[in-house]
């Protein structure tokens, strides 16, 4: 069996879970505010990203003994499938960190000045609540509640959805309203602003692919694919998604939070 | 029509709907320009796609990877239309100056390629797991014979056959591409890429530049597909697994390399390019559109690479046979391993700087741009992250194939096996601090020197280890030389020139005085012809029975061998002597005060008789394919899985699952094999 807890607590571990990384995102915020202190910001981030990677995306499934050592099991293909997702995150890891490096050796420790911090700590917010509910629907969907799967699974959608018109719709018009201009021909405002929409845009790329794939699987849940045994694509999506959020818990305090704000 | 061979019929489309994309071209350009250009870009562009497109409808019907061109071409002008109406809306110009805008081509190269693969088919099946409809595991092959290569297949040996031919396809239009401008480096002065010229919009020393920045990155995209060709065939064999771990999406990293190659080719019409294989702004932020295409011909391409090789990790984790652990693999099989690991990450990152001189262009982002704030330096870094690691994707298989080969032809066990294995890790591994001994002369920060020349030098350990392997495996050998041992051998000898010649390039001192010679051509020629052409062409030679069923001509090959080794050493000390007698690289031409007239010449003959050889190679195969020696057993006396079956290699692989019993190269040990098969239990699955 894929789940050694019950129902009740693997649901009330999310929330726990999601506590933690609540406080720990106000926290960041105020350290960002009051102190200005970059190391205790990657401290923070890391933290985040350790419960996420565990908690939500269940990291330590890799090292699962196969409980059907025949090749052509479900069981074993999936093990199978979640070692090659893994490693397509790993190398798409690659992209998140050339363009971080980017950012470092382009900006060093400023940081875009036109950006509004509280817009940002709304969209982080609203991505962590996405995670949120997503590891919910993947808890109903290991215990075969399709059901519940789909209430959940749309939730995230839409704030996904919210999450990036939220960046591309507002934060993008605010930040050109406030000069942050990517190039297009006009006057250059130094590299900030061709930083900022090249790191958010990436993401944005892969909210957008994030949001394609839950409505796939959501409309596959609905012809009633997937099963309590039988649910690859539904850890898929959720992975990849959980994904997503990881990415912007590095990108969030390197857009928002360090250095110094420069206009 | 009907009893043309298939072949003749697609060479007679080609020069018919050649001919027609041609006038087509020419029309729509006398649209824009109202006059005619008859060597111009557009004209070439189309001739260049419909004749392509309509090569392999002749021989093969509007079907398979026919379709898939079809597809690209409307993708692409679909794609251009369609940002062409945008612009007219938002009151920008419509068309340019090669027929489309460059944001138009981009985006249209862009669609097209994607065209392709939904054309092409190799999306069917994904586009119905979307859907929620399952598809067989067990996939039944729609084409037979000689047609299941150009459609999309499941099997891992026939697409590594795929992947072997677009290899020697693109070998074969690079190594033309450098005939044609090493003739011009014959001799100082201009002769025939003279100013006057004027082909694609480009003049001679232009086409220069983009036959040669082609010739590098078109040789670098058939090395990875080459050096895929044989991982993708073997791999599995010697794992002893039906087949990839992920056979969709095997196929799928063989098919975008098609339209990659294809944008690759578009660049040289559309205006080519000047910035050599590495593409560096701020020269590649201002050369032609042809620059966009290269840029996105290798953004697909590495994503065949990446993919590739997450399959091949996967595969090696999950689909070994019983028995098969860690001190048990095939050598090959850590080669690629190695080999995985690097692809799998480090090519993100040409991939995101290609990318970002994209954006640049497009939207004007300034990141490698100094005006507007940007720093050029970070682009070497980003593109060297990835590019130094490379040159180890290139080589670890080959030097794979070497180490597995080896131990076959002198009958005795691999000498230090462990070690040979961890080092292929180990030149991984280390293959990532040492990008920055590209930046010696870049202007980056000068205490940056110091570290990565050391970390470079470090290579020469991991390196160093498998020479002593080598030559301590062949130590007292039965030593026989058919013509794989022959490019074994040569391999080794030609790839320690290259390993020799390394370490100068390394110790900054003396970097100061090779950077950008012609003495880096000859280096890494040496270690590229040493690390991948050489075992390429061994493992041709080796695996053909394989998968025909037949061997290909000893003595063609002898010839082939005994040509090209002699005229490749020459080539390259002669390379490596004008570099070091001050003559530049990537440049049409030379002061005749220097004095190097003599030995251009013969380089350039050298290089002639490097082609001989390898078309004397093509002959063999493709004539063995049908008249070769018949050779359905173990031909070289192999303990290895793939020839314990008989040849050519069922479409399943293996009947029977093996188990593995004993060492992978215990020649001579008198025990009782490597593998032996087992009888399936009862109850097992089928
Ligand atoms: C594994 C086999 C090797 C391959 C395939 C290889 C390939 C290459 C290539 C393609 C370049 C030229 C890049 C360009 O276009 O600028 C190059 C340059 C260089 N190689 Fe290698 N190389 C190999 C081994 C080594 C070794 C063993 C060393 C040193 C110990 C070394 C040191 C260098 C250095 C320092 C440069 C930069 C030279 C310059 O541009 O000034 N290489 N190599
Ligand atoms: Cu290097």
């Amino acid at each position: 069996m894929e789940h050694t807890q019950n129902k009740s607590s693997a649901f009330s571990q999310g929330v726990v879970i999601f506590v933690y990384l609540a406080v720990l995102t106000a926290l960041e915020f105020a350290i960002a505010v009051a102190f200005d202190a970059v190391p205790l910001l990657v401290v923070v981030a890391i933290a985040k990203a350790a419960l996420v990677a565990y908690y939500y995306m269940h990291i330590y499934k890799l090292n699962q003994e196969d409980a059907d050592l025949d090749h052509h099991s479900y069981s074993y293909k999936t093990n199978t499938n979640r070692f090659g997702l893994w490693l397509f995150l790993l190398s798409d890891t690659f992209v998140f960190a050339g363009l971080m490096v980017m950012r470092l050796n382009l900006l060093g420790l400023s940081r875009p000045g036109q950006l509004n911090q509280y817009l940002g700590l709304g969209v982080t917010a609203v991505l962590l609540v996405s995670s949120f509910f997503m590891n919910r629907g993947e808890i109903a969907m290991s215990f075969g509640d399709t059901k519940k799967f789909m209430n959940n699974t749309l939730i995230t959608f839409i704030l996904g959805l919210g999450f990036l018109i939220g960046v591309v719709f507002v934060e993008w018009r605010l930040a050109a309203a406030e000069g942050l201009t990517a190039g297009f021909g006009s006057p250059a405002t130094g590299p900030t602003g061709a930083v900022f929409y090249m790191m958010t845009g990436m993401h944005a790329f892969h909210v957008l692919t994030g949001l394609i794939f839950l409505g796939i699987v959501w409309n596959n849940a609905r012809k009633g694919v997937y099963t309590a045994e039988k649910h690859w694509g539904v850890e898929a999506s959720t992975v990849y998604w959980h994904f997503v959020d990881l990415v912007w818990i590095f990108f969030y305090p390197a857009l928002y939070l360090i250095g110094t704000a420069v206009k | 029509m009907k009893n043309i061979k298939p072949f003749w019929r697609g060479i007679l489309f080609l020069v018919v709907f050649g001919a027609v994309g041609y006038g087509l071209g020419l029309g729509l350009d006398f649209l824009m320009v109202k006059s005619l250009r008859f060597s111009g870009p557009v004209p070439s562009v189309f001739a260049l796609l419909f004749a392509f497109t309509a090569f392999f409808l002749g021989v093969f019907g509007f079907r398979g990877i026919t379709r898939g061109l079809v597809w690209q071409v409307l993708g692409t002008l679909v794609g251009g239309l369609l940002v062409a109406g945008i612009r007219a809306i938002m009151g920008l110009p419509a068309f340019g100056d090669f027929f489309f805008t460059e944001p138009s081509w981009v985006f249209g190269a862009l669609t097209g390629a994607i065209s392709f693969l939904f054309g092409v088919g190799v999306l069917d099946d994904w586009m119905k797991w979307t859907r929620g409809i399952d598809t067989p595991d067990e996939h039944e092959e729609h084409y037979h014979g000689w047609e299941k290569y150009f459609a999309v297949s499941l099997d891992h040996k026939v697409i590594g056959v795929q992947y072997t031919v677009t290899a020697l396809l693109l070998i074969s239009i690079g190594g033309l591409f450098a005939l044609i401008f090493r003739s011009e480096l014959a001799e100082s002065q201009l002769q025939f890429l003279t100013t006057n010229l004027n082909l694609f919009s480009q003049n001679g020393p232009q086409l220069y530049n983009s036959l040669m920045s082609l010739h590098g990155m078109i040789m670098i995209v058939s090395i990875l597909l080459g050096t895929a060709g044989f991982i993708n065939y073997v791999v599995p064999l010697l794992l002893g697994a039906q087949d990839m771990a992920f056979p969709r999406l095997n196929a799928f990293s063989y098919w975008v390399s098609v339209p990659a190659a294809v944008l690759l080719l578009m660049s040289l019409f559309l205006g080519g390019f000047d910035t050599g294989w590495t593409g560096y702004p701020p020269l590649s932020a201002r050369a032609p559109v042809g620059m966009q295409m290269f840029f996105l011909g290798v953004f697909v391409a590495g994503w065949s690479s990446i993919l590739g090789s997450l399959n091949v990790l996967v595969t090696v984790v999950r689909m070994r046979a019983k028995g098969m652990t860690a001190w048990r693999l095939p050598i090959l099989v850590w080669a690629a391993v190695a080999t995985g690991l690097i692809a799998l990450t480090a090519t993100q990152l040409i991939g995101l700087s290609f990318q970002l001189v994209m954006f640049q262009r497009l939207f004007g982002m300034g990141f490698f741009d100094p005006a507007k704030g940007g720093n050029p330096v970070l682009f070497q870094h980003l593109f060297w992250f990835y590019s130094h690691p490379a040159v180890y994707v290139f080589v670890l298989p080959g030097l794979g194939v070497i180490s597995e080969l080896l131990p076959v032809f002198v009958r005795k066990p691999l000498f230090g096996y462990k070690w040979i294995a961890m080092s292929s890790l180990g030149i991984a591994l280390v293959g990532f601090v040492v990008w920055a001994h590209h930046m010696f002369t870049s202007g980056m920060n000068e205490y940056l020197r110091i570290p990565f020349m050391y970390s470079t030098l470090l290579v020469a350990i991991p390196t160093g280890v498998k020479f002593f392997s080598w030559v301590a495996t062949m130590w007292k050998g039965k030593i026989s030389t058919p013509t794989p041992m022959l490019f074994v051998l040569g391999g080794i000898v030609v790839f320690l020139m290259g390993g020799l010649s390394g370490p100068p390039n390394a110790i900054v001192s003396t970097d100061l005085q090779l950077h950008d010679t012609y003495f880096i051509v000859g280096h890494f020629h040496d270690t590229i012809f040493g690390g991948f052409v050489f075992p390429f062409f061994a493992a041709i030679y080796y695996w053909f029975p394989k998968a025909t069923g037949r061997r290909m001509n000893e003595t063609l090959g002898k010839i082939h061998f005994w040509l090209m080794t002699p005229a490749f050493f020459v080539m390259t000390f002669g390379m490596m002597y004008v570099g070091l007698l001050g003559m530049r690289r990537r440049i049409v031409d030379y002061d005749p005060a220097l004095h190097l007239d003599a030995t251009h010449f013969v380089v350039t003959i050298a290089a002639f008789l490097i082609a001989l050889s390898v078309l004397i190679f093509f002959f063999n195969f493709f004539n063995s394919i049908k008249n070769g020696e018949k050779a359905e057993g173990n031909v070289w006396n192999s303990r290895s899985p793939e020839w314990q079956v008989p040849s050519p290699m069922p479409v399943h692989n293996y009947e029977k699952p093996l188990e593995v019993v004993g060492e992978p190269y215990g020649y001579g040990s008198g025990d009782d094999g490597y593998i032996k098969f087992v009888e399936p239990a009862v109850n097992a699955h089928k």
